[in-house]
């Protein structure tokens, strides 16, 4: 026990104030299903206390739960007029928590275990694409890159204060045929160029729409070299034919 | 017909890059029963868990797929002059468990669970395709669903999400870890 007592341990190792709690469940061997909270509030304060200024960004939830503990005490504490019948002990909120959070921790544990495992066998797949050769290895975007980037792009168009004076009609029927026009002439279409030629949102709204079907319906793909890299749009060669 | 299974089979797992699926094998073999498949598969299995095979029949993610034996890891590894695959950091296994065993769920269910904002892990596993968003829930805000993915499984071997730690062997570990002190 002293062993344990006498070494510091640094706020910053602990994965968040759940995880803090649990370590101090048991290094102070408590029943996580009856925690004397005083005590454990007292220990809890103590690690926040070692810090010399909390970072309000990252630690916020240590203080959310130092908050929680106290309240808790201060509820086991007032006296109450009337006990309600089967009145719920404020503890077991928390208590929930902790059991769920322990379980999460020690499946990671396992988890860990089989990643050490699996990252000693190798797959072909996860062979680096050789080098040379002019075919090159894409991957395929989500279509969560796709908004992203098309977000981005928004967000710069927004910046340049475009008034729209008159509507324009357009139609989602020409707006595919026009990208699949493009596609057969150009072998392939910068997902990014493509929506900076847009001079209204509300077209570009509309074509990547249009893209986001094509792409559904397997007519066209969206792929980049590496991650991060440009995307571009391909048009699948089965439906080409 | 008089088919080698076992050497189509073999050929099919091989050029595959994704585990490959028993209902793949089977519709492309069409008109095979189940039964004569199954065999094939199993002997396929024995055939590599030989002691001087290099590779190995593996079912994860839900499919067959050949991967290497783990003690040719660090013969591997100069071959492709690569020192260590990197782990995950704690922060997004952390993640990544939460949403395994709690799935569908949203971002603010999974930072009440950790008791720690998960916004930046989940944006790591999104973009290790570990997880995915399947929707949206129908609450306030119309929060975004997460999942794990196919991917998920093969990272750490399992065949489907059943193969999840269960609770029986984490209360192994918790009464362990308490002997242990």
């Amino acid at each position: 026990m002293e062993a344990i007592n006498s070494y510091q341990v640094k706020l910053e190792s602990f994965e968040g104030p759940l995880d803090l709690l649990l370590f101090l469940i048991r290094k102070k061997k408590l029943d996580i299903h009856d925690i004397p909270i005083a005590v454990i509030t007292r220990e809890y304060l103590k690690y926040l206390e070692k810090k010399e200024h909390i970072n309000l960004e990252h630690e916020a939830e240590f203080l959310l739960i130092a908050a929680l503990l106290i309240y808790i005490k201060s509820q086991l504490l007032l006296p109450r007029e009337t006990v309600p019948e089967e009145e719920k002990d404020p503890r077991q909120d928390l208590v929930n928590r902790l059991l769920d959070y322990q379980n999460i921790k020690t499946a990671c544990s396992i988890l860990r275990k089989k990643e050490k495992d699996q990252m000693q066998k190798w797959q072909r797949s996860f062979l680096p694409p050789m080098p040379a050769s002019d075919e090159l290895e894409f991957l395929e975007v989500s279509l969560f890159d796709l908004a992203e980037v098309f977000f981005s792009l928004m967000k710069k168009k927004e910046r340049e204060n475009v008034k729209l004076i008159k509507g324009k009609e357009y139609s989602s029927k020409e707006k595919t045929e026009e990208i699949l026009g493009l596609l057969k002439k150009n072998d392939f279409l910068d997902f990014l160029d493509f929506f900076n030629k847009h001079q209204y949102i509300d077209e570009a709204m509309l074509s990547f729409f249009c893209l986001l079907d094509l792409i559904k319906n397997r007519i066209i793909f969206a792929v980049q070299d590496t991650l991060f890299s440009k995307i571009k749009v391909w048009l699948r060669k089965e439906s080409a034919a | 017909m008089n088919l080698n299974l076992k050497s189509i089979i073999e050929s099919l797992i091989f050029i595959s890059r994704e585990p490959l699926t028993f209902e793949k094998i089977k519709s492309i073999l069409n008109e095979i029963p189940d039964k004569e498949i199954e065999t094939a598969i199993s002997e396929l299995i024995r055939t590599y868990s030989s002691q001087d095979k290099g590779i190995k029949i593996t079912k994860t993610g839900g499919g067959y797929l050949f991967i290497t034996k783990t003690e040719n890891d660090k013969w591997i590894k100069r071959l492709l002059n690569l020192e260590k695959k990197s782990k995950l950091s704690p922060a997004a296994l952390e993640t990544l468990s939460t949403v395994a065993y709690h799935q569908p769920i949203t971002q603010a269910e999974i930072s009440s669970l950790r008791g720690v904002d998960s916004t930046h892990a989940l944006k790591t596993l999104l973009k290790k395709r570990l997880l995915k968003i399947t929707g949206r829930k129908k609450s306030p805000g119309r929060p975004l669903i997460y999942r794990t993915t196919n991917k998920f499984l093969i990272y750490f071997g399992l065949d489907s999400i059943k193969d999840l730690p269960s609770n029986e062997e984490i209360e192994i570990i918790l009464g362990e870890e308490e002997n242990h002190e």
